[in-house]
């Protein structure tokens, strides 16, 4: 499929791939072509136009030209080098010289270029605009800094799939008559679009989006900025601390930029994250919720003594998985020696769910990625609330879809109006809750070949189907000539004209027929849309990479050793490469190094959870613990890498490490344990310094390293049959809204909220209430009154409740599973 | 012994010591000035009308400072060491006929304290004592520059007082009496009698002998402020170290005093205009003493002992020499 | 005792004085051979006491004790006058006329000081511009070099003429309000324009590139 060949650029023979744009061939050979607006796994925007380099003798934009092979570029010519002077200066007009408070603060690509070009005086003019700053919330645009590279546009609609913002009109001035004439072409171009556009959100004043913050990051000048960090800091003062993000399972690589608090305090604090944007985009919660730390004045000497004593009481340890993979060996080894059994149910579930999917595949782990789910052109998502259980997966899917011609299906009880707003080439299959097994059953049906599939299952599957005859109304399409007038770039002088041509058009005309046609009866039993047989051909066309994102209501689902053993059938069977989504930070590490118990004994310790003894890294219990952007460790992520992360922030007070000490191990610092995780199957016994944290120019990923793939005895293939009735009547949902994840996004100053249940506009209309109203919730188990929220990124009638908050305790409404059946009475 | 004459002689006791002590401060105000007009400065200026209430300020000062006594010294003796140089000072005065009697009413006043016979013996002998001052407080202060400045001021003092004896000894047998009274009425002829005349060699030994003695530029060896700090007053403060200083002017106008007696013709006939003349002398010498300070750099140590035994001694034993053989003739 | 008339004698010189180079118009002071026997250091001891060199210093001290021609500046109440490149304590400079602070809280000066003794808050103000919250410079460890109202954009650091370093506390030096020039001064023009380090030279239009404008 992808061939290595060779091609010269400057002379250099340089290997790369078939199809690869040349700007990112040359980057990863260390080539330098300088270069806007273009993105690395986005589109090539061709606003800027000044990678403009000469292949085979022909000016391309080295961003969207593709390499052949044997081809010869060069990237600097007399022409390329005064096309490039005059793009700068054109950029240099009217770009107010405020350097002084611009927030970039010397990280700006336009004063980088303007000295790399050399641009030392200017030879064109036009009059400015008044452009008043706009203030959207979390982030802060000002248009009278903006260049237009449209880099926010490119990565708002290719990465994060929000596409929430667009050029809207400048309204300026024409340029100059004799400019034209007598400019290099493409400047004079370049300029003629940057003259007539802004920035601005797709629809109504304010930005309307999943506030990720990444128009932000790619900002090459001060334009898009963070609110909250906008002229708090010098960037130059800050000191950039490389780390993995604690909040999700993806395990993004951030840097937390940290300095002294103020002039008289100099305890240093988190300004801002960070991220390498070309090859990682973070989502609002990692971007803003940052300051999460536990700040401590020194060690409690009486506290850590009551919590030894807790700790010489206690049979059991609740924690949560937002703990490093060392912290989790300490936990696995305290169980060694004390037996303390360790509770955490959601670790657990996945742990459940890994080993009977083991029972199938005769693997410990997936096969799949992120990076292969970026890589496909096909993806499935079933059992999760995507947007909000880990944001870069749905990125991923976005991505895939977006730049690979691609296509998707997204299973979810909650019809969710982002995922159907990446392209109209998702289809969004809104089921009941409990039903997932059929959608499982139904990638089975749709994608293995039956013959195959042990007979039971294909015996089974073949009992869905059946046919019957309908009358179809069939389209036939026929080719007319017409002419029409378009607009068209001339290439010579860079303006629009409007040229006639003629153009082949296709007419429908529409013809009804009766046609035999297959019914299945799992699409039924997924409430999936009429002609969802149709538009699944569609979007199966030319597909090749198939990826399925299995999510944390399998893991919980009453049947989730079944839809284990089923997920484990669908990537035996079919092209699908699968990925799960771990519920929490490192749920997957936890699952994989801590021997996890069901049932709870008398006296528990708590580990940022409910407990008779609470350790917290939120501060609230009765001895404080660092939080993880205080503490050295590594973390496993969905990626199935064990990424470092650095200690942004310090902190005085005692450790899980501390404790354990105390209790009979032996470690000076909690990182000693690093090198022990190589004990636990499929880890390495690698020291934490020998971890590395960054990525290559050519966007390899050189973070930590990737846990090894284990196999253990596969039991056969047998799955049981759907047994489970759908879930019916008004039901609730457990899930965090945009931007949250656990108690630690919502310590977070930007990020702080209370709490609230969720809802759709749907379902305030029906049940009567309006933002702020309260509700009395009742489920099987349990009641509970709580505030409405309006989110309007969801459809449908399910309201969901959130874990972030801990004066709401959501998951006592909840048996597990993460959808429950519930009444809602106003009060 | 009747009242009146213990009440004289308290009463010259307090006066001695008090004219002193406070030419002793006056001193260090003129020295400054001196020095500073000689430099074309200004010298004290803001403490009283042209400075002059400085001296209070010092002495306040000097009276009111902490007086440190550092752990490592030896306590008494480094606690004495300064009194024996301000003593032996004073003492040293006792001998001095600073003017003619005179009478008030019809009661005859000897502005003299004691009127011994071996004045300048016992001058010689006091001013010898006085060496124990550095001497002691330099050993005691247990401080290394401290040290070499006492080895130094033995060095110096032992050999200079050689100096001091035998240039006296020419002018001694001359007047054939040891004391200073005896000296004056010698010279009471007029100018032309003064010793210094007679015995000019004699007279720059001497005072030669007394830029020694006081420990004065181009002697100021044991207390050099560029080499070893202070000296034997290093660790010293407040009014010890104060005691010091008084001694070393002190010192330094009772050498003038000699000096103006001994061959400068003293009070003269014993007249006011003698008096006066007699203050005019020594406020010379003492200028003088300034003014060597403001043009002349130190000498070496061991030039200065070099110029003591190889050069001054013979001079002087010459001298005595030749006087006698004039006397013989 | 100029003795170096000729060339060769010049060589010579320059080779007795280690090969550097000296100016030709040095000349040795008194290099007569130390004497050896007694009567020679006798007679060098003679003749030393009686050059009349130490009278000739007498002398001149006494000369100039009586023409009395004082150099003292009487400090406190005369003051000598501060050439406008001395740097002293820091002083924040306001925009005449308006009294605005010309401070922009670009952070150059915190950047550039080489004692790192400068910090700075900044946040946004209610007027959406950048406002310098707090300032200081820690003056125990400022060095003076000038960097900082060197590299200002704005001359708004500059080094007063406030060379006289005594208050009962530090603090009077670092607090913002403390070096900015009083409002009042400001508008009435009475704040002067600093001359000195980093100050805007005389041609300066003359070296700057202008930029075409289009109104």
């Amino acid at each position: 499929m992808e061939q290595h060949i060779t091609i010269t650029i400057d002379g250099r023979e340089i290997q790369t791939q078939e199809g690869e744009f040349i700007l990112n061939a040359a980057r990863a050979n260390g080539i330098f072509i300088p270069a806007i607006c273009y993105l690395t796994r986005c589109s090539p925007t061709l606003a800027c136009r000044i990678c403009l380099v000469e292949a085979d003798g022909k000016q391309v934009y080295a961003c969207n030209a593709k390499a052949k092979a044997g081809m010869n570029v060069v990237t600097t010519t007399e022409n390329i080098l005064t096309e490039r002077r005059a793009i700068m200066e054109v950029y240099d007009v009217n770009h107010p010289l405020e350097c002084g408070v611009c927030d970039q603060s010397g990280e700006c690509e336009l004063q980088n270029y303007t000295l790399e070009i050399g641009v030392d005086s200017q030879s064109y003019s036009i009059k400015d605009t008044h452009k008043p700053a706009q203030d959207w919330g979390l982030i802060h645009y000002d248009p009278a800094l903006c260049i237009v590279c449209e880099r926010c546009v490119t990565v708002c609609k290719d990465m994060i799939g929000d596409a929430a913002l667009k050029t809207v009109a400048r309204g300026s001035d024409a340029i100059h008559g004799e400019y034209k004439a007598n400019m290099p072409k493409d400047a004079y171009a370049m300029w003629n679009k940057l003259n007539k556009s802004l920035i601005g959100p797709s629809e109504g004043d304010v930005l309307d989006c999943t506030n990720c913050g990444e128009c932000t990051a790619v900002c090459p000048v001060g334009a898009l900025v963070s609110s909250d960090f906008q002229y708090r800091s010098n960037a130059w003062e800050l000191r950039s601390i490389p780390a993995t993000c604690a909040h999700c399972s993806a395990g993004c690589q951030l840097m937390y930029d940290v300095k002294h608090t103020s002039i008289s305090n100099s305890d240093e604090m988190i300004y801002r994250v960070k991220n390498e944007w070309n090859y990682v985009s973070l989502c609002g919660a990692g971007r803003y919720g940052f300051d999460f730390e536990n700040r401590v004045a020194g060690k409690d000497e009486a506290a850590f003594a009551s919590a030894l004593k807790a700790f010489k009481k206690a049979d059991t340890i609740r924690f949560t998985s937002t703990i490093t993979n060392e912290e989790a060996l300490i936990l696995r080894e305290l169980k060694r020696l004390h037996g303390y059994k360790l509770i955490n149910p959601e670790a657990k579930a996945l742990q459940d769910f890994l080993g009977a999917y083991g029972t199938v595949s005769g693997q410990k782990l997936y096969r799949g990625d992120l990076k292969k789910v970026h890589e496909s052109d096909f993806v499935v998502s079933i059992g999760s609330a995507l947007k909000t259980d880990n944001p870069n997966a749905r990125f991923a899917m976005n991505n895939a879809i977006t730049m690979n011609k691609g296509a998707g299906l997204y299973f979810h009880p909650m019809s969710d109006p982002v995922i159907d707003g990446m392209s109209k080439n998702v289809l969004s299959i809104v089921h009941a809750p409990l039903m997932e097994e059929a959608a499982l059953y139904l990638m089975l049906d749709l994608f293995a070949p039956k013959a195959q599939l042990p007979k039971a299952i294909a015996d089974y599957l073949a009992g869905f189907h059946s046919t019957k005859t309908v009358t179809i109304e069939e389209s036939v399409k026929e080719d007319v000539i017409e002419k029409v007038m378009v607009k068209k770039l001339n290439e010579a002088t860079g303006v629009e004209e409007e040229v006639e041509e003629e153009k082949k058009k296709s007419v429908t005309k529409k013809v009804s027929k009766e046609v035999e046609v297959d019914e299945n009866a799992l699409l039924k039993l997924l409430s999936a849309p009429e002609n969802f047989k149709e538009s699944l051909d569609k979007l199966l066309a030319k597909k090749e990479r198939f990826s399925l994102m299995v999510g944390p209501d399998l893991y919980t689902h009453p049947n989730s050793k079944n839809l284990a053993r089923l997920c484990a059938l669908v990537e035996k069977h079919t092209p699908f490469e699968l990925v799960m989504i771990p519920s929490l930070s490192n749920s997957l590490g936890v699952a994989l190094i801590c021997p996890l118990d069901d049932a709870a004994g008398s006296y528990a310790i708590g580990y940022n959870t409910q407990g008779d003894f609470i350790l917290s890294a939120l501060g609230s219990g009765d001895l404080d613990m660092p939080s993880l952007n205080q503490q050295e460790g590594t973390l496993t992520s969905i990626d199935k890498r064990v990424n470092p992360t650095n200690a942004a922030l310090a902190y005085h007070g005692y450790e899980l490490n501390d404790i354990a000490n105390a209790l009979g191990l032996n470690a000076h610092y909690t990182i000693d344990y690093t090198p022990r995780l190589g004990e636990v199957e499929g880890y390495l016994a690698l020291s934490f310094d020998a971890l590395p944290n960054h990525f290559t120019n050519s966007g390899e990923e050189v973070r930590g390293y990737l846990l090894e793939s284990l196999t253990c005895k596969a039991e056969g293939e047998e799955v049981a049959p759907i047994r489970l009735e759908a879930m019916e009547g008004p039901m609730l949902y457990l899930a965090n809204p945009v931007l949250h994840f656990s108690p630690f996004t919502n310590a977070a100053h930007q990020l702080k909220s209370s709490g609230a249940l969720y809802a759709s506009d749907a379902f305030m209309q029906r049940y009567g209430v309006q933002e702020g109203d309260t509700v009395q919730i009742t489920t099987p188990h349990g009641t509970l009154r709580v505030a409405v929220a309006r989110d309007g990124k969801i459809e449908g009638e399910i309201p969901y409740l959130p874990t972030f908050d801990t004066n709401l305790n959501s998951e006592a409404l909840f048996n597990g599973y993460r959808f429950s059946t519930a009444s809602f009475q106003k009060v | 012994m009747d009242m009146a004459f213990i009440i004289e002689t308290v009463v010259k006791i307090v006066v001695i010591l008090l004219v002193f002590s406070a030419l002793a401060g006056f001193g260090t105000y003129f020295e400054r000035k001196v020095l500073a007009f000689m430099q074309r400065r200004l010298g004290p200026m803001h403490v009283g009308p042209y400075g002059l209430l400085q001296i209070a300020a010092d002495g306040i000062k000097l009276f009111t400072k902490e007086d440190i006594i550092p752990q490592n010294v030896v306590k008494p003796i480094f606690q004495i060491a300064p009194v024996i140089t301000a003593a032996t000072a004073f003492m040293a005065a006792a001998a001095i006929p600073f003017m003619p009697s005179f009478t008030i009413g019809d009661y005859t006043v000897h502005p003299i304290v004691a009127d011994i016979n071996i004045g300048i013996l016992y001058i010689l002998g006091v001013m010898g004592a006085g060496l124990y001052g550095p001497l002691l407080g330099g050993l005691a202060s247990a401080n290394k520059w401290s040290l070499i400045s006492t080895a130094r001021a033995a060095a110096i003092f032992i050999s200079y007082e050689v100096i001091t004896g035998l240039s006296i000894l020419a002018p001694l047998m001359m007047v054939g009496s040891l004391s200073l009274i005896d000296f004056n009425t010698y010279q009471a002829g007029g100018i032309g009698n003064w010793i210094v005349w007679s015995q000019p060699v004699a007279f720059i030994l001497f005072v030669i002998a007394g830029f020694a003695e006081t420990g004065r530029t181009p002697f100021h060896l044991v207390a050099n402020d560029h080499e070893i700090i202070d000296g034997f007053g290093t660790e010293y403060s407040g009014m010890r170290w104060g005691l010091f200083f008084i001694g070393e002017y002190a010192n330094m106008f009772f050498i003038s005093f000699v000096t103006a007696i001994l061959f400068l013709g003293g009070y003269g006939d014993g007249s006011l205009l003698g008096a006066l003349g007699l203050l005019l002398k020594v406020s010379f010498l003492f200028f003088f003493f300034l003014w060597t300070r403001a043009a002349w750099p130190d000498v070496r140590p061991d030039q200065l002992m070099w110029l003591c035994w190889k050069v001054l001694m013979p001079i002087a034993v010459i001298n005595i020499v030749i006087t006698g053989i004039v006397m013989m003739v | 005792m100029h003795t170096h008339d000729t060339h060769e004698q010049h060589g010579h010189g320059e080779s007795e004085l280690g090969n550097r180079y000296i100016s030709e118009h040095y000349y040795y002071v008194d290099i007569a051979p130390y004497p050896t026997t007694p009567w020679g250091k006798f007679s060098r001891a003679l003749k030393r006491t009686l050059r009349g060199e130490l009278f000739v210093g007498l002398w001149v001290v006494l000369r100039e004790m009586f023409k009395f021609d004082i150099h003292t500046v009487q400090y406190p109440k005369e003051k000598l006058l501060v050439g406008p490149r001395y740097r002293a304590v820091h002083a924040m400079q306001r925009l005449f006329e308006s009294g605005t602070e010309r401070c922009i809280g670009c952070g150059l000066c915190e950047k550039i000081c080489i004692s790192n003794c400068i910090r700075m808050e900044t946040r946004l103000d209610e007027k959406s511009r950048k406002e310098v919250s707090e300032y200081t410079i820690n003056l125990g460890r400022c060095i003076f070099c000038g960097y900082c109202a060197e590299v200002c954009p704005e001359l708004a650091i500059v080094h007063g003429p406030r060379y006289e370093n005594v208050s009962e506390q530090r603090a009077h030096y670092i607090d913002y309000a403390g070096m900015l020039t009083p409002i009042d001064m400001a508008i009435s023009g009475e704040q002067k324009e600093f001359d000195g380090f980093g100050a805007v030279t005389p041609h300066e239009d003359a070296r700057v590139k202008q930029t075409p404008l289009a109104y």
